[in-house]
């Protein structure tokens, strides 16, 4: 192995990140949302909102504040950072594009509100601006990699002539849409916390966006010289800050303000968790950036200046998620933490962007002096690989094998440490069913969800005293048993259940029957050239059952406890001339249940009498 | 032993599976980018291609060029290819794996046949080896994993053999099963990474052979400057 240097071994990293990410993706794009996030109907919105969208758009502002800085305020000191700020905001864009697809449900219809608008809506304000934002940057953008190319020339210049207009749309673009992605907090009072809840929340996010935008400038511009050993422009990241602390000023008195107009300043040291969250929020994103930055003596120091600018970067991050859903926790009751391929999802989106950036600032006129490393190096010595001796090629050639390798191994990892079961469900989890409880009465509630139904065993015995009745629901036994349950066969609530265990039978640890004593030997060892159950199990099937049993697929508790009751109880509504409600579900399920509940809100009063059952749609066995 | 078989039938598959089509794609892809890299480079860029694809198809069906040499060995060869690739991919039990997991599958191979072409790559692949030790010239050029290979893509045919056709007891069956997923395996993590990554490299060998040893135009001048024979004819 050759040794490595600073920038391919963060290279290596992010590859391997994206590796991860692409093997997450592709369970994402193909099984859905439920098989990757720990979302719900209570928590839409998650990491991928909180993170990748609501912060992904505020990282972004540095492109629109550095413009507004260089060429509206003619700040000529700032030049030096403007291209970075462009690229950054731009791939910040890209990024956020990319995490909002992985968040939409039905991702390919994003075109939709171009055709179809809904002026009412701040997304669709927000989709708009983020949409033609985008553009604005690629064109903001476009004559740095364009200058590599001398047959483009043209273009360049006519790009060129439009810049400033360019910026001044960018700049009223990013303002529109950074304070709407706080209107959209503005229709939850009763859901967001109200240390977080304001009516000049929009003024807020534009705020912190802004101070933000200088914030990760100075960072990215710390990180990059830092990758690629250059000497940091230590005196205008300084005077950066300085602006910057002023604007976090700004932020603190509108959002401190807020709190103290609304009178409820003494919520803060209540030391409840979210007053504890809101004062280490306040501390790492304005109070103690806003020192490091005001003072002199702290102002100047590098390494002080690494650690606000990380301070502001985190702490705005937190500010967007605390908005996003975690201070809602209160209100809806449901503790949401993203499951870790929520958190990769966010990783590789952000590390595709880092390497994008580097591709750029290698490959493009982005700083004054392009940075020196052994990839682009032509007197590099060759690489050769230590195990095997074998000539690695060309610097870049193994580089690339060094990353592609990275990114192999990260995808198979990835794509093992996805669970089995979250894949293979048919998008309905696998409950399991307990026996119901009781003697003469039976309380039959598969789920244990205290929603079920009060079955008169006793009365049921009574009334079918003659002919098949018992047979009729006790149709099938299982081995050595005489007179087995629903619940012993019907083993899941919503779904079907496999009776036939063929794993138990052929192990060791259970009947250890070899494949030959089942299969005929000589063929294909399939279910059609086995025994069937009663060759051996010969007390299964109970005598004049009327209920026929083709396969050994239990059809699920719900759908079997239904077709045998209800259809039972149509026939009977008809023939008792004085029990017309016996075919009615009111009849059985006396209270709500989770399922009806739904149709209950929706239809509000007037449903409440008809108390509808919604069954869930789920697949009978053939 | 249930919980090793579940894991190395889950996780651990796709793991090793994934590495396999991953690595053979990179392999590929690296393998392109440098063909490109010496083409681009090239003083001379004329490639013969019609004798490219000619002599990539006489290697690929080698009754022409090899059946002249070593026959026995030849045949053997190819019956080994043919087992290798045919019954692991169109075999029953494997097609109703991806069946149940993907929801679709591809035709399958008779049961008599599945039978008849694991028993010839079994004997083939020993003929092989036998071949391999007794030619003096072959047994020279030989490396260690020239003779572990065949070796080791036998395991799984071997215990698979005895699974799918052999009345064994079902804790045998158990570790037979779990001894040809492992080996399956490890055959899946070491392709893209040692010689078996001929599987897609094959096409592009004589592409390599052709283009990889031309030299940059200026090449004959530097040797001759650095020799202090500046201007001497090469």
């Amino acid at each position: 192995m050759v040794q490595m240097n600073r920038v391919q071994a963060v290279k290596t990293v992010l590859w391997s990140i994206l590796g991860l990410t692409a093997a997450v993706g592709l369970t994402r794009f193909i099984f859905g949302l439920g098989a990757t996030t720990n979302l719900s109907d209570a928590t839409p919105w998650g990491l991928w909102i909180g993170f990748d969208v609501l912060s992904g758009v505020a990282l972004a502002a540095g492109g629109f504040v550095i413009t507004a800085l260089f060429y509206v305020m003619r700040r000529e000191e700032f030049h030096d950072f403007v291209k970075p700020a462009v690229l950054t905001a731009f791939l910040g864009y890209i990024a956020v594009v990319v995490g909002l697809l992985f968040d939409l449900g039905l991702p390919w219809n994003i075109w939709h509100m171009i055709i179809f608008w809904n002026p009412h809506s701040p997304l669709f304000e927000v989709g708009w601006c983020v949409m033609l934002y985008t553009t604005v940057l690629l064109l903001e953008f476009s004559p740095v990699p364009l200058e590599e190319f001398s047959r483009y020339a043209k273009i360049r210049t006519f790009l060129m002539k439009f810049r400033f207009p360019l910026i001044l749309l960018g700049i009223m673009l990013s303002t529109l849409h950074q304070s709407s992605l706080g209107s959209l907090f503005l229709i939850m009072p009763f859901k967001l916390h109200p240390l977080w809840y304001s009516n000049i929340l929009p003024v807020q996010f534009f705020v912190s966006a802004v101070a933000l935008g200088f914030m990760m400038v100075i960072f990215e511009s710390l990180v990059s010289h830092w990758l690629y050993i250059k000497d940091s422009e230590t005196e205008r990241i300084a005077k950066l800050g300085f602006i910057a602390a002023w604007v976090l000023f700004v932020y603190f008195l509108l959002r401190i303000g807020d709190i103290a107009f609304s009178g409820e300043l003494g919520m803060i040291f209540t030391g409840t968790w979210e007053a504890n969250l809101f004062i280490v929020e306040m501390l790492i994103s304005v109070i103690l950036p806003f020192i490091i930055f005001v003072v002199p003596r702290l102002r100047y120091n590098r390494k002080l200046q690494w650690v606000g600018s990380i301070m502001v970067v985190f702490g705005m991050v937190f500010n967007r998620i605390n908005v996003g859903g975690l201070t809602m926790i209160r209100a809806t009751g449901d503790i949401y933490l993203p499951s870790w391929m929520e958190i990769i999802v966010s990783m590789g989106v952000v590390s595709g962007a880092v390497l994008v950036f580097m591709f750029a600032i290698e490959k493009f006129h982005i700083w004054e002096e392009r940075p020196r490393h052994p990839e682009s190096n032509p007197y590099a010595p060759a690489a050769f690989d230590r195990s095997s001796g074998a000539w690695l090629g060309s610097p870049l050639l193994a580089a690339s094998t060094r990353y592609s390798l990275a990114f192999v191994f990260a995808f198979a990892v990835g794509f093992a440490l996805i669970p089995d079961n979250k894949i293979h469900s048919e998008g309905m989890d696998d409950i399991p069913v307990t026996r119901a409880r009781g003697a003469d009465t039976l309380f039959v509630d598969g789920n244990l969800n205290n929603f079920g139904v009060a079955f008169d065993h006793k009365k049921h015995e009574e009334l079918t005293r003659e002919g098949q009745a018992c047979a009729t629901c006790h149709h099938m036994n299982i081995p050595l048993d005489k007179n087995s349950g629903c619940w012993e066969c019907h083993k899941k609530m919503f779904t079907v259940t496999d009776v036939f265990n063929h794993d138990w039978h052929a192990s060791a640890g259970g009947a250890a029957i070899a494949c030959d004593e089942c299969h005929t030997p000589g063929q294909q060892r399939r279910a059609e050239s086995a025994k069937n159950c009663e060759d051996c199990h010969r007390d299964l099937r109970v005598e004049n059952t009327p209920i026929e049993v083709k396969a050994y697929l239990a059809p699920s508790y719900t759908d079997a406890l239904h077709d045998i009751c209800v259809a039972c109880h149509l026939k009977k509504a008809v023939e008792l001339a004085d029990k017309p409600d016996l075919g009615l579900c009111p009849t059985c399920h006396g209270g709500e249940t989770p399922e009806n509940r739904r149709e209950l809100y929706k239809y509000g009063q007037a449903a409440r009498s008809l108390k509808p059952v919604v069954l869930p749609q789920v697949k009978k066995p053939e | 032993m249930e919980q090793l078989l579940a894991f190395s039938k889950g996780p651990l598959f796709r793991l090793t599976f994934a590495v396999m089509v991953l690595g053979l794609a990179r392999v590929l892809i690296l393998d392109l980018l440098e063909i490109f890299r010496a083409y681009y480079r090239a003083g001379d860029k004329t490639v013969p291609w019609g004798q490219v694809i000619t002599r990539s198809i006489e290697w690929l069906v080698p009754v022409r060029l090899v059946f002249k040499r070593r026959p026995v060995y030849s045949l053997f060869s190819m019956l080994f290819h043919v087992g290798l690739l045919l019954v692991p991919i169109f075999l029953y039990a494997h097609v109703q794996l991806w069946r149940d997991d993907l929801g679709f599958g591809i035709p399958t191979l008779p049961y008599a046949w599945a039978y008849g072409l694991t028993v010839l790559t079994i004997f083939a692949a020993a003929a092989l080896i036998i071949g391999r030790i007794l030619n003096r010239t072959s047994s020279f050029l030989s490396r260690k994993q020239d003779y572990l290979w065949p070796i080791v893509l036998l395991i799984p045919f071997v215990t698979g053999f005895v699974c799918a056709h052999m009345g064994v007891s079902a804790s045998a069956y158990r570790f037979f099963m779990l001894m040809h997923v492992l080996s399956a395996e490890l055959i899946f993590v070491l392709i893209p990474f040692t010689k078996i990554a001929h599987c897609v490299l094959m096409p592009l060998s004589q592409v390599v052979a052709n283009v990889a040893w031309k030299f940059p135009p200026e090449t004959d001048d530097k040797v001759c400057t650095t020799l202090n024979k500046k201007g001497a004819p090469v």
